[in-house]
């Protein structure tokens, strides 16, 4: 696993993209369906669990086929007024999608900004759906605390921990001088001055705390 | 929409305009109108659009190699069935989520 926090050099939204774009990739040959949920501190209220699972269903049927069950209770929920789909509504018509399928990967980004209170009838919604369905994936990313809630459900989860690694940091510069859009201002001697200088002044942080977060505020304020 | 009378599935159409009901070669109905529709009773939410914007402004090529890893690939496999069907990339605020990517 040290290799792991070596390489690995981004997480949250990056990384969850990075796989989610890796996974339709090989699922468009494959016939599989891909998933995504971004969770965002900033719009819990409308990420309430009916949402989320009602998202994951979307995406699932949404690559060709909408089983009649899903257009049969639509219809029954218009008779009565239009009411909303319950929890174990869609989990029915979840399973049905997901065994139409050869497999389903679900994605789901930024664990630790989920509605706390609903975080434990969405990781147990999940795995009702992979032990119903066990070639089901699951793809997580969260800080480290949400990991005890994880293993709570799924004992057996990989884990994987992530850190910015130096060259992904001096990447990050590159890009950043590349965007510059007063590239005549910077010769090559202070750019080495740069990356030095920040490379030092990352080393002596809390990485996990600060980051690339603290990185980027550094160049905007202090070098660039 | 309409039902067919031995359509087990029905074909989601690509278009949201009120265009009604084709039937194709297999006698499956085509459903167009009203598939939207259905799609906001099932969740108002769209990961589509934000997985756009995140992946426009990915850094390219940073963290491709975890594809590779064999740890990401026994668990694409699904040869660890419902036990091993999870993947958590754990990490601590600021390491990449907004900014380096």
């Amino acid at each position: 696993m040290d290799s792991f926090k070596k390489r690995i050099s981004l997480t949250g939204r990056g990384t969850s993209s990075l796989v989610i774009d890796g996974l339709c990739d090989q699922a468009s040959e494959g016939g599989q369906a891909v998933a995504w949920l971004y969770c965002d501190y900033l719009a819990q209220q409308e990420q309430a669990i009916a949402n989320m699972l009602g998202a994951i269903l979307k995406q699932v049927v949404g690559r060709g086929d909408l089983s009649k069950d899903i257009w049969e209770a639509f219809q029954k929920a218009k008779m009565v007024g239009g009411r909303r789909p319950l929890l174990a509504d869609l989990m029915r018509m979840l399973r049905i999608a997901i065994d139409s399928l050869p497999q389903v990967f679900i994605c789901i980004d930024a664990l630790d900004e989920y509605l706390p209170k609903e975080l434990p009838v969405l990781l147990k919604s999940l795995r009702d759906i992979v032990r119903g369905s066990p070639m089901t994936r699951i793809f997580l990313t969260g800080r480290p605390h949400v990991e005890e809630a994880v293993r709570r459900y799924f004992t057996k989860v990989v884990v994987i921990p992530v850190s910015p690694s130096q060259d992904d940091i001096v990447n990050y510069l590159e890009m950043r001088r590349e965007r510059d859009d007063e590239p005549g201002a910077m010769d090559n001697e202070l750019w080495a001055d740069i990356v030095k200088i920040i490379l030092e002044k990352m080393s002596d942080m809390c990485v996990g705390a600060f980051g690339v977060s603290a990185l980027s505020t550094m160049l905007t304020k202090d070098y660039m | 929409m309409a039902q067919t009378t031995n359509a087990h599935r029905i074909k989601l159409g690509d278009s949201n305009t009120d265009c009604g009901n084709i039937n194709d070669s297999f006698n499956t109905t085509v459903y167009n109108s009203g598939d939207a529709e259905i799609m906001r009773w099932l969740s108002p939410l769209d990961p589509g659009d934000r997985h756009n914007s995140v992946r426009a402004a990915r850094h390219e090529g940073v963290g491709d190699w975890l594809l590779e890893t064999t740890e990401f690939r026994d668990w694409m496999g699904g040869e660890g069935g419902a036990d091993e069907a999870v993947l958590f990339c754990s990490g601590n605020p600021g390491v990449g989520k907004t900014h380096l990517r």
